[in-house]
């Protein structure tokens, strides 16, 4: 089999830097040796974005799919023959395991680090998905990147540092992206509040955009309440809302758009 | 075939497997859990400083169900707490044979409600003898960890890589790193918590200060006194020099400590001071230590 050092350098081969122009951005990783290149949506801020694998190559990259809620998005470059990430099984990921995280931390290319599994499961205000929380040093553009076990097949993409722990969407939640696509979206920034759910910004063209829905409205329920009815397959939501003096409930039927391809 | 790494990978999960069986989740503040461990069938330790509330404490077991615990005792000093719960738990762990040397693997093993056992992994980085933490007690080793104590770990088990526990884990005694509150210190803390509720600490009700006699020796001049104190009712002043307390020399206040651990509260120990640089003797009866809150 493979030593630790064969499989740092073959995860650093799949591990591609991820920027708008020269601004430093975060990780990827080469999902098909035909150029399909998994991130975080919170990297792929952009329609389109600088990729550079480990050799150097640069290119220029379209994002085509963004889940911003499990916060992973899908870019394809213009190469063949790359070598690919071997997903792992993240769903029999114990605590404890030894884990590997590779990625682009404060813009040094190719970093790993190590560490293990320090638990699976839910995280306050992240969804109702469960997440990787590993005992492992990142640091911003770490983003992104591969999170794979002793065996060098990648089991999460991670994505946040919280209270020092790093937080990777486990791989299952990637490969549900890739197959089904992003889900439905309102295409809005929230911000809990003790009433609801405040909309901070709408995306130009989002659905949320389209209906009656303005900045400062106020959505009445929970982040995964509005979570489950997005993903109840309904093409219009009702939803229920405050604006203004707040006394008076409003309603606003939005239309969502059919889940888009990933890959 | 696995190769070293996933055979290592595969041990640690196994052991953090085992060794979580005995580890719950304690709710006894607001925001974040802190973990226990079952320390004997029914008993409960955790790390004193995360109980910030005596009632309506609940613990999560191993098996995801929350039950009620009420608290057994509290010692700030050592940072130990004890709960007890109806369930009785899995068997208690087994226990490191004495301390861990320098460099020696640890895991600490916590628990919390949404993502069950957790684990972080690093290694023993410093051990000494007998050490009086800032809180007042004395644990029988300090053993540092370099390893990451996060918020919900502290009160969690502390084991070697052959899953025995080491102690439990505080973020609470000390700055700079994580410490294990070792096994033998838990083991007579239980003991006097569940007779007692608290541990009694020897008590003068003096401030001292180390001195330096023109006789190369060394003393503690008495620079407070609790009115109403043990000393004082022995007839203790301001001014006083201690020069050894049960024919024990004490040369600084740890010395003192070292006296009152072996003559506990009731006992009465004889003390030789300075007072106007002729040599007094005076039998003081050591009382206990006022606590806090």
């Amino acid at each position: 089999m493979h030593s630790f050092g064969e499989i740092g350098e073959r995860l650093r081969r799949l591990t591609a830097q991820i920027s708008i122009g020269d601004r430093g951005g975060g990780s990827g990783i080469v999902w098909n040796a035909d150029g399909l290149i998994l991130t975080n949506a919170h990297v792929a801020q952009r329609a389109e974005m600088q990729v550079e694998l480990w050799d150097g190559r640069r290119f220029r990259a379209p994002v085509l799919a963004r889940d911003p809620r499990r916060d992973l998005a899908t870019l394809r470059i213009p190469a063949t023959g790359l070598d690919a990430a071997s997903p792992g099984d993240s769903s029999a990921l114990r605590a404890g395991e030894v884990v590997i995280a590779v990625g682009n931390p404060l813009g040094f290319a190719g970093a790993l680090s190590t560490g293990i599994v320090h638990s699976i499961g839910r995280l306050p205000g992240m969804g109702r998905q469960k997440w990787i929380r590993a005992d492992v040093r990142l640091a911003p553009g770490n983003s992104g990147g591969p999170l794979a076990n002793a065996q060098g097949l990648v089991v999460g993409i991670n994505t946040a540092i919280v209270n020092g722990l790093g937080v990777a969407a486990p791989v299952s939640s990637a490969l549900d992206f890739l197959q089904n696509g992003g889900p439905p979206a309102l295409g809005v920034t929230l911000r809990p509040l003790r009433q609801g759910l405040m909309i901070l910004d709408l995306d130009p063209g989002g659905a949320a955009a389209a209906s009656s829905l303005r900045a400062g409205d106020v959505l009445l329920g929970s982040f995964d309440e509005l979570s489950d009815a997005l993903d109840s397959a309904q093409e219009v939501l009702r939803l229920q809302f405050l604006r203004g003096d707040r006394d008076q409930v409003r309603e606003v039927f939005v239309r969502v758009r059919p889940r888009a391809e990933a890959a | 075939m696995a190769n070293e790494l996933a055979a290592l990978s595969n041990a640690l999960a196994a052991v953090v497997e085992g060794a979580g069986q005995a580890v719950v989740a304690v709710h006894a503040r607001p925001r974040f859990s802190s973990s226990g461990v079952f320390w004997r069938p029914g008993i409960i330790v955790t790390a004193e400083h995360t109980i910030r509330r005596e009632e309506e404490i609940t613990v999560t077991l191993p098996g995801g169900s929350t039950v009620p615990a009420t608290l057994a005792g509290r010692d700030a000093g050592t940072d130990i707490a004890v709960l007890r719960v109806e369930a009785s738990g899995a068997a208690p762990l087994p226990k490191s044979s004495g301390a861990p040397a320098p460099g020696n693997l640890a895991l600490a093993i916590g628990r919390s409600q949404d993502s069950g056992t957790n684990a972080t992994l690093g290694i023993v980085s410093a051990v000494s003898g007998s050490w009086q933490t800032w809180r007042g007690g004395r644990l029988d080793h300090y053993i540092r960890l370099d390893l990451t104590v996060y918020p919900g770990s502290s009160g969690g088990a502390v084991i070697n890589v052959e899953g025995q526990v080491i102690g439990i884990a505080s973020s609470a005694l000390s700055r700079i790193a994580g410490v294990a509150i070792p096994s033998v210190t838990i083991d007579r803390i239980v003991e006097e918590l569940l007779a007692r509720g608290h541990v009694a600490r020897g008590y003068l009700g003096l401030g001292l200060q180390p001195v330096d006699l023109p006789d190369h020796r060394k003393g503690l001049i008495v620079v407070s006194l609790e009115p109403e104190g043990p000393a004082a009712k022995a007839g203790v002043l301001l001014g006083d020099i201690f020069l050894s307390l049960a024919d024990q020399a004490v040369a600084d206040t740890d010395d003192l400590r070292g006296v009152l651990e072996s003559h506990g509260v009731g006992a009465t120990v004889e003390a030789a001071v300075l007072r106007g640089g002729n040599p007094n003797k005076l039998p003081i009866l050591v009382g206990q230590r006022p606590r806090r809150g």
